[in-house]
């Protein structure tokens, strides 16, 4: 899944933030990562790109475990 | 500022989407045209911009396969700078006579499609960092009162309120949202009404006069253009001056 943390890391640069370098599969989008809805627009938008899955169709989500489930559930192939 | 722009169009087949089309192909920027019917002007516009035009009769009361037949299918690898929503039923009635299959088309076509749309159009900026703009076109009935309106106004009053809202939601990424407040123009729309219906609904203008088409085409360009850089939640009447 280092294609979806390279996503987020490019979100994070572009706001002027530093980028993650250890990812955790709890962290929360908004807590930890410190995405706005907005940017979890953009993050949806990027993942959709890459996979043809809208992760948030079903439902929020709100941590990086789940976006993994989502992709893996909905079909999603790493 | 004349940079080509990528424009997406709904309604184009005749009146004022059509002339909103012409106008933006004029300009040498690129329509992508969707309508339900192909007329004999698409026919033309189609040979005469070989490779500005491209057009996609889709009817967007097939609002369920929208995503999958438009964005997927055609719009995958293009990068939207604006989106023109004007495709639009008219059901017009006294309320009293209210047909809820007639009014629950008029909200697919005129509501439901033009918010799924926007959400499609959006993504597709995010998703090519574009600071793009949505113009609207909106009715002067939402802001005066006609008889047998009241329906059809309440879809466009949804539009503008919806517009004001994306606006502030989107205004971080220089996303736009506008609204063109039409008057009553001389186009198919409006055919049903009677000479005597149209002379009343013309007097009570400013300018005494049906709104010109080219003046809504213009309007909506600027609205789309750069030009309109600092201009986002409005709503711009066009109109002939209704009073």
């Amino acid at each position: 899944m280092k294609k979806i943390e390279n996503i987020i890391n490019r979100i994070r640069i572009n706001k002027g933030d530093n980028e993650i370098s250890e990812f955790q599969k709890n962290m929360s989008l908004r807590d930890d990562i410190g995405f706005d809805s907005l940017d979890l627009a953009e993050l949806t938008v990027l993942i959709e790109d890459e996979y043809n899955i809208d992760i948030f169709e079903s439902g929020i989500v709100s941590t990086l475990e789940e976006i993994h489930e989502r992709l893996l559930i909905d079909g999603g192939n790493n | 500022m004349n940079n080509q722009k990528v424009i997406l169009v709904t309604g184009v087949s005749k009146g004022l989407g059509l002339a909103i089309c012409k106008n933006l192909l004029l300009s040498d920027w690129k329509v992508y045209g969707v309508s339900r019917s192909i007329t004999a002007e698409i026919e033309k516009l189609k040979s005469s911009y070989k490779t500005s035009f491209v057009y996609i009769q889709y009817d967007l009361l097939e609002i369920n396969d929208l995503k999958q037949d438009l964005f997927v299918k055609y719009f995958k690898n293009v990068s939207f700078d604006g989106f023109v929503n004007n495709a639009a039923l008219a059901y017009d009635d006294i309320v009293t006579n209210l047909d809820l299959s007639a009014l629950s088309k008029m909200y697919t076509v005129n509501v439901f499609a033009p918010f799924l749309l926007t959400k499609l159009v959006l993504r597709n900026f995010i998703l090519n960092k574009k600071s793009g703009a949505v113009v609207h076109i909106s009715s002067v009935s939402v802001h005066t009162g006609y008889k047998g309106l009241s329906m059809y106004a309440s879809t466009k009053g949804a539009l503008e309120a919806f517009s004001k809202n994306v606006a502030r939601e989107w205004g971080p990424k220089n996303i736009r949202s506008n609204c063109i407040v039409a008057g009553f123009m001389e186009t198919n729309m409006s055919s049903s009404l009677s000479l005597s219906q149209k002379t009343r609904i013309y007097n009570r203008t400013a300018l005494k006069l049906p709104t010109s088409k080219d003046s809504v085409a213009n309007s909506v360009k600027f609205l789309l253009s750069d030009s309109s850089s600092s201009i986002t939640g409005q709503n711009i009447f066009v109109d002939s001056g209704t009073i």
